[in-house]
């Protein structure tokens, strides 16, 4: 049972707050939480709070702090569940979840809550049931400004392929308003991979895993059936086998309730009747086979002069993509010994940039081809550590708190495991004129790419 | 004009253009108020003044500014109850509204408005919402009769209210019967095979392991782990359990960091419970380089509870990476890592070591602080293996700026004097800044260098001189000063004993150091995916009032093939008649456990009176000279010494006893009454009444002889049979004068634990011979098993709970001591009395848990767990124990029965 409900800024002002039960203190408990929060010590983990009776539990998203207060015993994990539910629902209703759209449909996201939340008791989380019930419309942004970057989100992003959705198009509420016929039937449907990726320092893979999910976007009327036809050599598991090639493997996926299974054992087709809004559609994973080779592959030379300090390393990043693939924004981020000041640097190609931000080399590619190879050369001081000084004048073992390098980087039209979506159908016929427009995009990118130094 | 006022002035002007807006005829323009009068509200503005503006926008026929207005209503009403009247008749009107959503909202809202005065005009429309033809208005109405119920249960019941929702149960509209469906899960339908112990419920429950909903997952891994409580190790079964549990789990940490934390906590619990599960997923706790902090630290944790011998080189090479990055919690961590892995898994501990001097090689400061603070803990784990690293140690001596870290590095300087040659030198350089020092530190100083000199007397007795003065005259801190004189006056008394004190053999540091209780494991394992699994402790320690708090527990454990290798052992907590009647031979099982550490008698000296100043005496003997040579040792100063110096020189020693064994044992065990052992018909004319006495340590059979017969009775003597805990005479039976007739004469006689041992049935039996000049005459006893707990009882908290959990569940006995009125407090203190100590206290939904250890006279531990509820008016108290031969555990409960109860 929920207490309260509110939403906080990420400076800890109160943007939404509910309380459903009258039971507890009051509004002053999101100040509470808000200092309990900043106050924790860096052990504790923030995630669920206690205090006098009292329980928090948030989620961070977009920016914004979610977090429902019981005084009950209940289960986190549904608790959580609902407020990533919720973040959704605020997304669809609102058009994208940020700070900006939430103060601007106040009565709005009451009104929502009225509807989940009665008494502390989840009614329905539902966007297509809440439609019956939601009065308010949404408050959209302007249109599309340079200034609101919170929009550049998933759907219809700068990395689009040839045919360029503009950037806002996704995040603008489900909920047409009534009045405005103009309203266009469009679907959106992304692969997104996320990459995680642990390599030692000789270069051996320790670890790698894929965490893939199909998402929807519908604007079309909720109950129109569309087909997803997925590659056919898709297997689960290890032991399937499909097609003569190697096939497209994952370990272990999973459905939304509402895909029909029927055609999938046969023809590898999903069918749905998606409501409007944010759905996925499966998700997937896959671990340690990879069809293909890694994407990015860093050799690293550190050469450490205990005596001056100084410390350079080399490091040269090889891109093993086809080679019509290429990989955007790629950011490698280097943590340095602590108190390196001053860094020189040879980069190999112009548009490279590389600083020192927050203890780390920060080395920016904005573009990288498949199958090239990029290098850069850094040179930096590093303050002598108290103690005797080491014998060993000059050494190639690197200084404490060199390493390990992360790299962040998108793969637009390209997914690690090789699953791709082979077509999108929609059997929706609309009365006016335009068809539907859909929008397929398939796009890996980094969660954790680690190589150790 | 004041601040206050200027602020207020604004705020007025604000309101009243707010006032304007609401009042305007154009709906648009309300509506956008009472939109910016919510939006003030949100951000903590006062903005009540407005209700009555508002409430006047209520009767209009637009949705959109109706719920606004409602939602007005909603904060304010509380505030404002004479306001919120004047809406009443509007709610009520809107309750019979064409629209569902309106009637729907209408109910909603005077559910929430919790206004004593409202909830009378709430009921009828209530009545009729319940019956309404539009689903969606009878749910919300079944909500409102929960929110009425909580303002006015009796008025709810009076109304019929409840039976009307149960009515609603068997509603036809799914959206009605069952309006919370995904989150209210409880996976209750699954209890109840659960309680009967159906198999079957595994079939049921296993395919909602891969539900996408977590707390559905989570729901049926409790379950299961419920189960598996119930199965043999043996099964199949049991391994296709195991199996099919950990995919789950690993899923569950692909999503968000807040899930994966709430994920991680369950599954400690769980791999703490049965890390069988999860052996070989190590590879899923591998830290990620962005992972939150709380996530990271969560699976360090878990990486070391799995840490085995199998996987120990891949967890190493991991934990030594972490301990080279940035984050400084996380290193730190990652280090105490490497030196929990050395102390649970012996074939590592070598690698470890050298690890950890690599990282002390690095200079970084927190690294080698943390480095050295583990490395003593594996010293204490593997004495006299890895004291070749001490030199290095020793060179980073000036760089420790952490009171642990120089406290262990002291410890360490203490421990190994004798290998370390200027050890004098090191440990004088940190008395130089003594008083700066942080008590930790002070305290291991002191104690480091008594050590020394106690190791290397001729060259250190300034400095020991010197630390003992600064200790205790110089010091406010009463620890630091009480330590201090328990050293000078051990030292100046009898070095040899304090030699054996400070010098003695330390037990090796447990395994794991940070288990959770066994108890509170199994507890916890039965609320996993809830709170309490996050927090790891019991709903009652933070479940306000304990509303609804229900103490659970696992199911008890069947026996399974691995408790039936003896027999003998399985009926423990049996009354000693149901036993079988053939007592074996000594040397069967029992006889060999009650043979183990016979070593040294622990009663000490046998003395036949028993004084304060007892004890001490013989050990004073000698050596006090050889140690010292010829120095005058310098008795504390008189002026600030506890009053008992003047007593003579062995209090000094019972002190320390006082202090290592807990307080009371002067007083002595609990003395039954006398009892008549041998009735004069039975012995022509001697009668034999007596009683146990436990009394610092010295048993002994408190004997009165009377003469009843009409001769003069002369030349007694006592002889024992052999007995389970070698209980035998000291001295002869010394009666000094005849015994004339009618004569009574009462004799103390000194037993020792040092004769030869026979099984007795039952085990506490006491055969005795007594002979005079008339004859010989024989009579049984039984004496209570607490004159044979002995006074070093106490056992180490971390001991404890490794035996706790090593001692075989089939090994526990459970009784109850009824009408016993005692709270946690006098209980705790009578048994300590009795040599029964109290390790650890815990409350636990009102009732006081009392964890307590004690050895009996033999070496046998007997660990319990006594369950005092204050408030239950039975007075009952649960006792629990464990020990490893269980026989004696019903002795011990009678033990505990006559303390407690006298």
């Amino acid at each position: 049972m929920i207490s309260q409900f509110f939403i906080l800024s990420s400076k800890g002002d109160p943007l939404i707050y509910k309380d459903f039960r009258g039971d507890s203190g009051g509004r002053d408990v999101a100040e509470l939480f808000y200092r309990k929060l900043t106050g924790l010590p860096g052990d504790e983990s923030p995630v669920v709070m206690h205090h006098e009776g009292r329980h928090f539990i948030h989620i961070r998203h977009s920016g914004l702090y979610l977090v429902v207060t019981t005084s009950e015993n209940v289960s986190p994990f549904g608790l959580l569940e609902l407020l990533s539910r919720l973040s959704t629902l605020l997304g669809d209703y609102c058009g994208s979840l940020g700070e900006g759209t939430i103060s601007r449909n106040v009565a709005l996201v009451y009104e929502l809550l009225d509807e989940v939340l009665d008494y502390g008791y989840v009614q329905t989380t539902s966007t297509e049931m809440l439609r019956n019930f939601i009065q308010t419309e949404a408050v959209v942004s302007k249109p599309f400004s340079l200034f609101d970057l919170s929009s550049v989100g998933l759907f219809g992003a700068e990395t689009q392929q040839s045919k360029v959705a503009p950037s806002s198009a996704a995040s603008r509420p489900v909920l047409s308003s009534r009045s405005d016929q103009s309203q266009k039937n469009e679907v959106f449907l992304d692969v997104v991979e996320r990459l995680s990726v642990l390599l030692a320092s000789n270069g051996s893979l320790l670890k790698v895993d894929v965490q893939g999910e199909i998402r929807l976007k519908s604007f079309l009327p909720s109950g129109s059936e569309m087909r997803i036809g997925l590659t056919e050599e898709f297997c689960v598991g290890k032991s399937e086998l499909r097609g003569y090639g190697p096939g497209i493997r994952v370990d272990e996926v999973s459905f939304h309730s509402s895909v029909n299974l029927d055609e999938f054992e046969s023809h590898r087709i999903l069918r749905l009747q998606p409501p409007q809004g944010e759905l996925t559609v499966m998700r997937y994973q896959l671990s340690d086979d990879l069809p293909s080779p890694l994407p990015f592959r860093l050799f690293p030379s550190v050469q450490w002069d205990r005596g001056s300090g100084r410390l350079q390393v080399y490091l040269k990043l090889r891109c093993d993509l086809p080679l019509k693939s290429q990989a955007l924004n790629v950011r490698l981020h280097l943590p340095l010994p602590r108190g390196v000041i001053s860094l020189s640097q040879e980069l190999s190609s112009p548009e490279q940039k590389a600083e020192l931000a927050e203890g780390a080399l920060r080395w920016d590619l904005p573009r990288v081809q498949g199958g090239s190879q990029l290098s850069g050369l850094f040179q930096m001081d590093v303050p002598r550590t108290p103690g005797p000084p080491s014998h060993g004048l000059s050494t190639s073992a690197p200084p404490l708190g060199l390493g390990p390098a992360s790299l962040s980087f998108e793969l637009p039209r390209h997914t690690c495991s090789g699953l791709q979506v082979r077509f999108l159908r929609l059997s929706f016929r609309p009365c006016g004129n335009a068809n539907p427009h859909k929008w397929v995009r398939h796009l890996s990118h980094s969660d954790a790419y680690v190589i150790r130094i | 004009m004041t601040d206050s006022k200027y602020f207020t002035t604004t705020k007025k002007g604000e309101i009243f253009e707010l006032k304007a807006e609401l009042n305007s005829d154009k709906k648009e323009k309300k509506k956008e108020a009472v939109k910016k009068v919510i939006a003030s509200m949100t951000v903590g503005k006062d903005v009540s003044a407005l209700f009555p503006d508002v409430v006047n926008c209520m009767q209009t026929d637009n949705l959109e500014l109706k719920k606004l207005v409602y939602l007005y209503l909603m904060n304010y009403a509380k505030s404002q109850p004479d306001m919120a009247i004047m809406a009443v008749n509007t709610f009520v009107k809107d309750c019979e509204d064409p629209n569902p959503l309106i009637r729907a909202l209408a109910v909603r809202t005077m559910g929430c408005i919790r206004v004593d005065k409202i909830t009378e005009y709430l009921c009828e429309p209530l009545r009729k919402c319940l019956k309404d033809e539009d689903p969606y208005v009878r749910k919300t109405a079944a909500v409102c009769v929960a929110k009425l119920h909580d303002i006015n249960a009796q008025l709810v019941e009076d109304q019929g209210f409840l039976d009307t929702l149960k009515d609603l149960i068997s509603d036809s509209n799914p959206m009605v019967s069952h309006c919370h469906p995904p989150w209210d899960v409880s996976l209750s339908f699954l209890f109840a095979p659960l309680e009967r112990m159906d198999p079957s419920i595994c079939e049921q429950v296993t395919p909602r392991l891969s539900h996408a909903n977590s707390a559905v997952v989570l729901s049926a891994v409790k379950v299961l782990m419920k189960f598996m409580e119930m199965l043999s190790k043996d099964l199949d079964y049991y391994g296709t359990l195991l199996k099919k549990l950990a995919p789950p789990l690993v899923t569950l940490l692909s999503a968000e960091p807040e899930l994966q934390y709430v994920a991680l906590r369950n599954i400690n619990l769980i791999v703490q419970k049965r890390p069988e599960i999860l052996k070989h997923e190590m590879k899923v706790f591998f830290v990620k380089y962005n992972d939150p902090i709380y996530v990271k630290l969560e699976k360090l944790d878990i990486m070391i509870r799995l840490a085995s011998q199998a996987n120990i080189a891949q967890v190493l090479a991991e934990l030594k990476e972490y301990a080279t990055e940035v984050d400084v919690d996380f290193v730190r961590k990652a280090v105490r890592a490497i030196g929990r892995c050395a102390i649970k898994v012996e074939q590592s501990a070598e690698r470890c070591v050298s690890t950890l001097l690599d990282l002390i090689q690095t200079k970084v400061n927190y690294v080698v602080q943390e480095a050295i603070v583990v490395i003593k803990d594996i010293f204490r784990k593997y004495p006299n293996k890895y004291e070749s690293v001490i030199a290095t140690l020793c060179e980073n001596l000036d760089s420790l700026d952490e009171p642990e870290a120089r406290a262990a590095m002291i410890w360490i300087v203490g421990e190994y004097a004798e290998r370390i040659d200027n050890a004098d030198e090191l440990l004088e350089s940190f008395l130089e800044g003594f008083h700066d020092e942080s008590t930790q530190v002070q305290l291991q100083l002191l104690t480091a260098i008594v050590k020394l000199f106690l190791k290397k007397p001729t060259e250190t007795q300034e400095l020991v001189q010197q630390v003992l003065s600064l200790a205790t005259q110089d010091s406010d801190n009463p620890d630091l000063r009480d330590r201090g004189y328990i050293y000078w006056r051990l030292l100046s008394t009898d070095p040899v004993a304090a030699k054996e004190v400070v010098l003695a053999e330390k037990p090796l540091i447990s395994e794991e150091t940070d288990l959770i209780e066994p108890t509170l494991l199994d507890e916890l394992i039965c609320y996993i995916g809830t709170l309490a699994s996050v927090y790891h402790k019991p709903p009652s320690a933070f479940v306000e009032g304990g509303r609804g708090v229900v103490h659970k527990s696992l199911p008890p454990r069947t026996a399974s093939n691995e408790s039936t290798e003896s027999p003998e052992t399985a009926p423990a907590g049996a009354p000693p008649g149901e036993q079988p009647d053939v007592i074996p031979a000594q040397g069967d099982l029992l006889g060999d456990l009650l043979n183990l550490d016979l070593g040294p008698p622990v009663s000490g000296p046998p003395l036949a009176t028993s004084s304060v100043q007892m004890g001490a005496v013989d050990l004073l003997g000698g050596g006090l000279d050889s140690l010292i040579g010829g120095t005058n040792f310098v008795a504390p100063p008189t002026a600030s010494v506890p009053a008992n110096l003047g007593a003579p020189i062995g209090s000094g020693l019972s002190d320390l006893f006082d202090l290592t064994s807990g307080v009371g044992t002067l007083s002595g065990s609990y003395v039954a009454p006398r009892a008549v052992w041998l009735p004069a018909m039975k012995a022509k004319g001697l009668e034999i009444s007596g009683t146990f006495t436990r009394q610092v340590g010295s048993i002994s059979m408190d004997l009165q002889l009377t003469n009843k017969a009409l001769q003069v009775m002369t030349d007694f003597a006592i002889q024992f049979n052999r007995n389970s805990f070698s209980l035998a005479p000291t001295a002869p039976l010394q009666v000094h004068a005849p015994l004339s007739p009618n004569q009574t004469v009462e004799i103390s006689l000194p037993l020792s634990t040092v004769g030869s041992v026979m099984k007795m049935e039952p085990l506490n039996n006491l055969q005795v011979a007594v002979k005079n000049n008339i004859d010989v005459f024989y009579f049984s006893t039984l004496y209570p098993l607490h004159i044979l707990f002995v006074e070093d009882g106490k056992m180490d908290r971390q001991m404890f709970l490794a035996t706790w959990k090593d001692i075989p569940n089939e090994n526990e006995a459970q009784f109850q001591i009824r009408d016993c009125p005692l709270n946690a407090e006098a209980a705790s203190s009578k048994l300590q009395s009795s040599n029964i100590f109290t390790i650890a206290k815990r409350n636990v939904e009102g009732q006081d848990m009392l964890y307590q250890s004690l050895k009996l006279t033999n070496g046998i531990w007997v660990l319990a767990e006594l369950r005092i509820q204050p408030g239950n008016p039975s007075c009952t108290v649960r006792l629990s124990l464990k020990c490893r031969a269980p026989e004696v555990s019903q002795h011990v409960y009678q033990a505990y029965e006559t303390i407690l109860k006298n």
